[in-house]
């Protein structure tokens, strides 16, 4: 991963100051994704590191689509690309459109860690991104996202005395808080306890149907991309690109051990080990 | 369960709680509580000063007895000599930890920040620290003089060290995970400075202010005894110059109330702007 080496690059990258591609007030259901990364390589001492290589996917408006694949497949840096915190790539990446060039509000975003700031209660952290917005405004959406991840009773609680779990749900209320259009997931409950992991996945179904964004979850857990997605994207690594796109078709709530469930599992596993298919483009041939 | 059940439950219940209640009892009954326990060495050794002062086993001139120093300190309190070298060495050590202090911040915030002039400055800075305090004195009379700027130049060198490396060593390592969040909710530099930069240093900051303190409180007593015509370090020389021991074990314990009382003070002022965040 390369980042800035020093706190004054970060703080004064270009992406700061510009205006990002702004949320449309139009009624419509807006958040689809037009995604096409021709290359994406990470300098590194032995030459460049090829990443990510010809991965192309369009999602929905209201789409949940998990993206699978095993460490080092770059999913993370697909992620990061669509958040706009990476931006030196081949390619583009648009939402409802606009191409993304830097982050913006109408994407949210929740890390594998928490990331809460520790010198602000669960309240201000959930604010954090309302700056902008009059005080009412920002008081009245903060509850609301609190109460929506159930820590009422934790609004004014530092996040040292929360566990795991009760901080990955305040950062899914950080995230949801800015009403983005596109909700990116980044192994949200992969820190998490097992039982604690499904009860999780539960809360984000609920909370994605009740705000209707579109979500783009990054995982490496099977089943949690077969319990939440509708569409499964499959990748390969080094470099990382689309195998496989399996959609799932049936209903939710979904049953864990339902046959359904276990044909799907099933099927993405054995994409996951099925031999190497030769393409062009990992020969470097392009067509 | 039967109600017959239940309180035979209840019963066995009553009885550890008997037995538990009686084994702290005796606990108590032998252990004293950790805060009268520390009392214990030094105001037995007190008592014991005095005893063998009084019956003239240790010189008078020697070690006077703890109540002859008490009453050192009272005459010159009463006199009104006390309020004054108080008074001067406080503002000296004032005057110094703010100089020091700031100079400290400044630098330290700019090496924490920009990867230059942590290149330029920052080994320079590390290698003037190694050198011990007291051998600056010569120079610092010779260009200052022997009045108060002498002084308050090395006690803001005192001050000045731990403050610019724990700032800079803070602002340096802010965790970028955390920048990240700035970035996504697109922070402008100011804000990014002012929301996330500033609160992730402060526990660091307040730690490196804290100890700049007491280090002003060391170097004063160096500047003090060094030539001055005032101050608890002067009571010192002036004691030991007039063969009064008494004096100067006054000063001492007037150098560690103050000292005491002032990183009391920093404490709380630091508790006060960290307020209930996980330190």
């Amino acid at each position: 991963m390369e980042f800035p080496s020093t706190l004054s690059e970060i703080v004064s990258s270009p992406d700061n100051r510009v205006q990002g591609t702004t949320r449309s007030e139009s009624p419509s259901p807006g958040g689809s994704l037009e995604i096409r990364i021709d290359r994406k390589t990470f300098g590194g001492s032995q030459g460049d590191l090829l990443v990510l290589q010809d991965v192309a996917l369009a999602i929905e408006p209201g789409e949940f689509v998990c993206i699978i694949g095993g460490s080092g497949c770059g999913k993370t840096t697909l992620l990061r690309i669509i958040a706009g915190l990476e931006t030196d790539y081949k390619g583009s990446v648009s939402v409802d459109g606009s191409p993304v060039t830097m982050p913006g509000l109408d994407r949210g975003m929740v890390f594998q860690e928490h990331r809460l700031l520790p010198w602000l209660t669960v309240h201000d952290n959930v604010a954090f991104g309302l700056a902008h917005r009059s005080r009412e405004e920002r008081t009245k959406k903060t509850r609301h996202y609190i109460n929506l991840v159930g820590l009422d009773d934790f609004e004014y609680e530092y996040p040292h005395r929360l566990s795991g779990g009760m901080s990955q749900r305040v950062a899914l209320a950080r995230a949801l808080a800015g009403c983005p259009e596109v909700l990116l997931l980044d192994e949200p409950f992969a820190s998490l306890d097992a039982l604690t992991r499904v009860r999780m996945q539960q809360e984000l179904l609920r909370l994605w149907q009740a705000e209707r964004t579109t979500v783009v979850l990054v995982t490496h857990d099977i089943e949690e991309a077969v319990y939440l997605a509708d569409r499964v994207v499959v990748m390969s690594r080094q470099p990382g690109t689309i195998r496989e796109i399996v959609p799932v078709g049936f209903v939710r709530p979904r049953e864990r051990t339902s046959e359904d469930f276990v044909a799907v599992r099933k099927q993405i596993l054995d994409e996951f080990f099925a031999p190497e298919l030769v393409r062009p483009s990992a020969l470097g041939i392009v067509d | 369960m039967s109600t017959a059940e239940q309180n035979q439950t209840i019963a066995w219940k009553d009885l550890a709680e008997a037995l538990r209640g009686r084994v702290r009892t005796q606990k108590e009954e032998l252990v004293l509580p950790d805060w009268l326990l520390g009392w214990i060495v030094p105001v037995g050794s007190l008592v014991l000063w005095e005893l063998l002062a009084r019956t003239g086993v240790l010189p008078p001139n020697w070690l006077p007895a703890p109540t002859s120093v008490a009453r050192t300190i009272y005459e010159m309190g009463a006199a009104g000599d006390l309020w004054k070298h108080v008074g001067i060495t406080l503002a000296r050590v004032l005057a110094g930890f703010l100089i020091g202090a700031a100079a400290g911040t400044l630098l330290g915030a700019l090496t924490g920040y920009v990867k230059i002039a942590r290149k330029l400055l920052d080994p320079m800075l590390q290698s003037l620290r190694s050198v011990p305090s007291i051998a600056w004195v010569p120079l610092f009379l010779l260009w200052l003089g022997i009045q108060e700027t002498s002084k308050i130049a090395l006690i803001s060198l005192g001050a000045f060290f731990p403050v610019y490396l724990n700032l800079s060593v803070a602002v340096r390592d802010v965790d970028p995970k955390l920048l990240e969040i700035g970035r996504l909710y697109r922070l402008s530099t100011l804000e990014m400075i002012r929301r996330l930069i500033l609160p992730a240093v402060l526990p660091q900051y307040i730690v490196g202010l804290r100890s700049g303190l007491g280090l002003a409180w060391m170097f004063v007593v160096a500047a003090e005894l060094l030539g001055a015509s005032s101050g608890i370090g002067y009571l010192m020389v002036d004691g030991q110059m007039t063969g009064r021991a008494a004096i100067i074990l006054a000063s001492v314990i007037l150098f560690a109330v103050c000292g005491k009382v002032t990183d009391w003070i920093a404490n709380v002022v630091g508790d006060t702007a960290l307020g209930h965040r996980a330190r």
